[in-house]
């Protein structure tokens, strides 16, 4: 079992490297988030395949995104989502008041421009977690004010 | 009733671990392996950056050191531990304490050498590579080679410079994973560590 | 009661953060040679300590106080220096300084991935953190001049 620090430095280190190694010319700087949200979409597929699925559990896409929010986040992050929404057409609106990988930074605008760096490795998390749920998505995030932000998730039909 | 899995023995082996089990129990299991799947996630990518396995070990240990500056610190305000006064106290300190409250196991400490200036940490399971296999092209990665950079970053931190590596590793087939530490030179005051 | 000022440094003599919160009187002397002075003075007590102590050592130097004030004293064994000046009323302010070191600088600045280590700290959550605890403190109290 591994300590919550262990992982926060090992997240953040993650991040450095890609874009110290993006800096120093062994790749370009949108690389970057995409690498590290393909590792987050591998970790959270890796995540969900612990978890029995059984896809009676859950009744409805709103069901899974339900489990996301709460379940997943609550082992993920310690907290569950503090609000979602939907506009019941396949996008739905993650919010997270005090976003773990964001508390230690900063409470308003002050390295608002590095947090979408920090983001990545998670909006891949919830789409690995949703892929092996069955569900295909594209996910985004936003923060206007640490650490606040929301994951935008866009359901694809498949 | 599982789901299944699309990975051959790597997926018989979880299902052994892991047999039919409520939500909740399994969800405890999610969390205890963040850590881990992240880090082979890491290395995956890792890999496919770099040309050989070399250059990724270099990449792992230089990212463990970087880690290790901070997370001395983290250890020091939550441990309480104060100055080691010789390396058998950081020696027991880094096996019964540290290693316990960051990774959840207590590695032996064995194989003190005459002059007192090394020993071996003897992990009998490294949560690092649970449900790890390495493939055959890459015999010459050290996979868990971010913790040679931790220790190393960490003890720095702390007026020690040690050479830190693998000796076995049960990824390649040892019965153990062996890491050895060797005690370098006291880094004196006045000689600001940092980030490489 | 009052609490005057407080700094960090780091072992290599770099002052990662200073604040002050009732320092009624200034040393004279630019900010960057003050705290040199600090840290050298901080230097020498220790090792003057080490060496000079009748009996054998637990925590090292810890404090030292005039007529007027006390010098409260945390090191750490990563070498982080912290200082904290109180007026007399306070015997001891070593908890406070641990709070400040593990609850504070450890949370909000060494795992905040945008501080490099051992930098000149820039984080504003840390340094608002820091005064409301320090403004918590029992013994921060208006300026008490019946010292």
């Amino acid at each position: 079992m591994a300590d919550e620090a262990l992982f926060l430095l090992l997240h953040s280190e993650m991040v450095a490297g890609m874009y110290r190694a993006a800096e120093q010319g062994e790749g370009e700087n949108g690389r970057c988030t995409t690498k590290l949200e393909s590792m987050g979409f591998r970790v959270g597929q890796g995540l969900i395949e612990r978890f029995t699925k059984d896809t009676a559990r859950f009744k409805d896409e709103l069901d899974i995104m339900k489990f996301i929010c709460k379940d997943f986040w609550t082992t993920v992050f310690k907290k569950q989502i503090d609000n979602l929404r939907t506009n019941h057409q396949g996008i739905y609106v993650l919010q997270d008041n005090k976003f773990r990988l964001l508390t230690q930074m900063s409470a308003g605008k002050q390295y608002l421009e590095h947090a979408p760096k920090y983001l990545a490795f998670t909006c891949g998390l919830i789409r690995g977690g949703l892929s092996n749920l069955g569900i295909k998505s594209i996910v985004t995030a936003e923060v206007s004010s640490m650490p606040a932000c929301k994951f935008q998730v866009m359901i694809q039909k498949m | 009733m599982s789901r299944q899995g699309g990975r051959g023995t790597e997926s018989k082996k979880m299902y052994w671990y892991l047999p039919f089990i409520s939500p909740s129990a399994s969800l405890q299991l999610m969390n205890s392996e963040l850590f881990t799947l992240t880090y082979g996630a890491l290395v995956t990518q890792l890999c496919k950056d770099y040309e050989n396995d070399d250059d990724v070990n270099k990449q792992l240990d230089k990212m463990g050191y970087n880690i290790g500056v901070r997370l001395i610190e983290d250890f020091l305000a939550r441990s309480n531990v104060g100055r080691c006064h010789d390396f058998r106290e950081t020696a027991d300190v880094i096996a019964k304490i540290a290693f316990k409250m960051y990774l959840g196991i207590t590695p032996s400490i064995t194989n003190w050498s005459p002059g007192g200036d090394e020993f071996s940490l003897i992990l009998e399971n490294n949560p690092l590579v649970d449900f790890v296999e390495l493939p055959d092209n890459h015999s010459t990665l050290i996979y868990s080679n971010l913790l040679c950079g931790v220790l190393r970053g960490a003890l720095e931190m702390v007026q020690m410079a040690v050479d830190v590596k693998f000796v076995q590793d049960t990824l390649k087939g040892d019965s153990v994973t062996e890491i050895r530490m060797k005690f370098i030179r006291r880094i004196e005051d006045n000689l600001p560590a940092g980030e490489e | 009661m009052t609490i005057h000022n407080l700094y960090i440094f780091e072992r290599g003599g770099r002052c990662l953060f200073y604040s002050e919160w009732h320092r009624r009187r200034g040393p004279g002397i630019p900010q960057e040679e003050e705290f040199k002075l600090m840290f050298g003075m901080l230097f020498s007590l220790r090792s003057f300590v080490a060496k000079m102590s009748p009996t054998d050592m637990r925590d090292g130097f810890v404090a030292f106080h005039t007529s007027k004030y006390r010098l409260h004293y945390l090191e750490t064994p990563s070498g982080l220096r912290l200082v904290l000046n109180t007026d007399l009323g306070v015997p001891s302010a070593r908890e406070a300084l641990q709070h400040i070191y593990g609850n504070l600088f450890v949370e909000l600045v060494v795992k905040n991935p945008l501080c490099p280590p051992r930098a000149p700290v820039q984080s504003l959550l840390f340094r608002q953190r820091l005064d409301a605890f320090v403004r918590s403190l029992p013994y921060f109290g208006p300026r008490n001049p019946q010292n």
